[in-house]
């Protein structure tokens, strides 16, 4: 009780001065409490955890959004996907008393995390987006990473949910041997891949020979089959049509839904179509799937724009895979742009800035739009290299170690051009790039009315 | 000048590309075409059969030790040509698990024994309990000076050779000894990734120049603008190992 009061006073103390209490408060009450975890998991009736490389974030809040439609849920928001964070939104959820505020839990948890929490909480579905590679100083391994999912889905008797087009997920499925529900895109959208991208599963982890593909999504996502035994994509019980804007979600004997994407990109409808699924699993219907996606806020940084003058597009990159899909979606935008990518190396981006070289930045060298690129944050120096490496220009290059100064300049220097910006970060520089992009918006606003007014 | 191309044989791209050894190969042959130099990079896959006498170099990357041990399947029957080939001169750059192949054995925390390629006297172990060696990474080394890069390694290595370099920050082969990596004839073998050659541009000039003297061609390099490069390792040392900045200079 006291660790819960503790909790409680520490994030009431740091919202008082303006900051997040996402993860502290749980770290402090561990520390008084360390069944903390087990006592509130005794409360709940059901946990559904969401997991993976790539998209945790995005699929629990679509995921929240349509449960919360049913029932009073409790979720942890903002990505703090460790047990401090976790306990964190418990503790916002409970009463003085340590009485849980709902029965039913939609939590992001990180690969490394779950083993421990897996028997602390009622799990009743696994969702696993895709295991890619991540963060590798911390997992050690990809392999690793698998293993640590095995580990956490023995625990628990929940049933699975998983991205049949990745075949990890599918080996943790045939491995985990209970009711697993597989989702997957419309076989026809696959394409035949000339990119020579990051495929991290690319062998069969049954028998070891390289897997033959027909078509790829993106990464290892794709039509998959071992040539040497019996391994092969799944037909999925839940099949996503990607159509731009809108996605199609068909299973047998239900009717098709139209589900509008509040995000834009593959990897999003991925997203959307893992959400949908695990909504399926628990029985919801199609008016809380859409009224979900309609309620769903978009988290920061997730290909947000800003109008500063010129078009602004935020978007996060923390490993190979996923920083290759947002550079496709960057340099098919056929209009003239300048750059920010922005490297830092604290914690929680990763120590190891390896994976530049593992990403295809090429990609740039080869967008006949692109203008200029500035690197940023404490690893600026290393990205700039990268580029060269990469084929880019050097007089095309720039170098500003601060954030704010850098997307500074591209903006100043874009406007002049009439181009427009895109900014890339990893996770450290992210949020503060929100909040001076949405200082930017409002002290444009503010002049722009101004002017009017003054017109007028 | 030879007309002749020269020819990097990559081992196993598809199986060890763990930290990022594609930096690497851009690293080399970036610095070959920037000096006009023709090169081409053989991927040499789990279904190729390696033919080592055609290559000017040969790199072989890092991976889990499930690759690495359907990499030591695969090379064990290419060993024989390998080692003779080794002991001719053939450069061989080779990174974190690769590098533990050359030894006798890699033995994982299960006791269960990876089997090397036995071209180094050398043995890695990895007992239970162990902590993983990881973080950023600075040795001193004779032919090209200050190395920098991360490692990662769960692995002690142990050999009697001549090692790539003293350990200044980090852990290296053992984080006992001090010593990191190994030199013997003309291979290369380290636990430094990041990856090893971008921001070692006078290792990766050192190796090249190995590489066109083996191949029996015009061994003179231009100098190139490495100011970029430089740079890159003056903030990288001064942001996370200060104490190393004296050494740099």
């Amino acid at each position: 009780m006291l660790a819960i009061w503790v909790g409680k006073l520490v994030a009431w103390l740091l919202r008082l001065r303006g900051h997040d209490a996402t993860s502290f408060p749980g770290k402090i009450a561990l520390r008084l409490s360390p069944n903390l975890l087990r006592r509130f998991g005794r409360q709940l009736r059901r946990a559904i955890i969401v997991t993976g490389t790539n998209g945790k974030t995005t699929t629990t809040s679509l995921l929240a959004a349509m449960v919360s439609q049913q029932e009073p849920i409790i979720t942890n928001h903002k990505g703090a996907n460790l047990i401090q964070g976790i306990v964190s939104a418990l503790i916002r959820e409970s009463s003085w008393t340590g009485r849980l505020h709902a029965k039913t839990a939609v939590l992001e948890v990180d690969e490394a995390t779950f083993p421990l929490i897996a028997d602390s909480l009622p799990v009743v579905v696994i969702v696993v987006t895709n295991v890619f590679r991540d963060q590798l100083d911390r997992y050690g391994e990809l392999d690793t990473t698998v293993e640590k999912l095995f580990s956490a889905i023995r625990k628990t008797e929940a049933c699975l949910v998983l991205n049949g087009d990745d075949p990890l997920c599918r080996h943790l499925g045939l491995r985990a041997s209970r009711k697993t529900f597989y989702y997957g895109m419309d076989r026809t959208t696959a394409k035949t891949s000339a990119r020579k991208q990051m495929r991290d599963g690319q062998f069969c982890l049954q028998c070891g020979q390289e897997l033959s593909y027909e078509g790829f999504w993106y990464g290892q996502l794709g039509l998959y089959k071992c040539p040497a035994c019996d391994f092969v994509r799944p037909h999925p019980e839940f099949l996503g049509t990607y159509r731009g804007r809108t996605l199609t979600f068909a299973e047998d004997q239900v009717p098709e839904l139209e589900l509008t994407l509040p995000v834009q990109g593959l990897y999003n409808a991925y997203n959307v179509l893992a959400a949908a699924s695990a909504a399926r699993v628990l029985g919801l219907w199609a008016d809380p799937i859409h009224a979900g996606l309609a309620a769903y806020l978009p988290p920061a940084g997730r290909m947000q724009s800003f109008a500063v003058g010129v078009p602004v597009t935020l978007n996060l990159i923390k490993n190979p895979t996923g920083c290759d899909s947002v550079l496709e979606t960057v340099t098919s935008d056929p209009r003239r742009k300048w750059v920010v990518i922005g490297i830092n190396d604290l914690a929680a981006d990763g120590r190891d800035v390896s994976w530049l070289w593992d990403a295809d930045f090429e990609q740039l060298a080869e967008d006949e739009y692109l203008e200029r690129i500035i690197t940023s944050g404490l690893r600026a120096h290393d990205m700039a290299l990268r580029l060269k490496y990469a084929g880019i220009q050097p007089h095309q290059i720039g170098v500003i170690e601060e954030m704010d100064d850098a997307m500074d300049k591209a903006i100043a220097e874009a406007t002049a051009a009439q181009a427009n910006v895109y900014v890339l970060s990893t996770y450290t520089l992210l949020h503060p790039a929100v909040q001076t992009l949405s200082e930017k918006v409002r002290s444009d606003e503010s002049q722009g009315l101004a002017y009017r007014t003054s017109v007028s | 000048m030879s007309h002749r191309a020269l020819r990097i044989g990559h081992l196993f791209p598809d199986l060890l590309n763990l930290y990022a050894d594609r930096g690497n190969i851009l690293t080399l042959t970036q610095r070959l075409r920037w000096r006009g130099r023709d090169v081409i990079v053989d991927e040499i896959t789990h279904a190729d059969t390696p033919r080592f006498g055609a290559y000017d170099l040969v790199l072989l990357g890092g991976g889990s030790d499930r690759e690495q041990m359907l990499v030591a399947g695969y090379l064990a029957n290419h060993r024989t040509e390998l080692r003779h080939a080794i002991e001719d001169g053939l450069p061989l750059l080779a990174i974190c698990g690769g590098y533990q192949l050359l030894g006798a054995y890699y033995q994982v925390p299960g006791g269960e024994k990876i089997p090397g390629l036995e071209l180094i006297d050398m043995v890695t172990n990895y007992s239970a309990g162990q902590p993983r060696l990881i973080g950023n990474v600075a040795i001193l080394t004779e032919e090209a000076g200050v190395v920098i890069g991360f490692e990662n390694h769960g692995g002690r290595t142990i050999h009697q050779g001549a090692p790539l370099g003293k350990v200044i920050h980090g852990h290296g082969n053992d984080g006992v000894t001090g010593l990191e990596g190994i030199r013997y004839r003309n291979v290369w073998g380290t636990y430094i990734h990041g990856p090893l050659l971008p921001k070692n541009p006078r290792l990766a000039d050192a190796i090249l120049k190995t590489m066109l003297q083996y191949a029996g061609v015009d061994d003179a390099l231009d100098p190139l603008d490495d100011s970029m490069e430089e740079e890159a390792r003056r903030s990288f040392v001064k942001l996370r190992m200060p104490e190393v900045e004296a050494a740099l200079a």
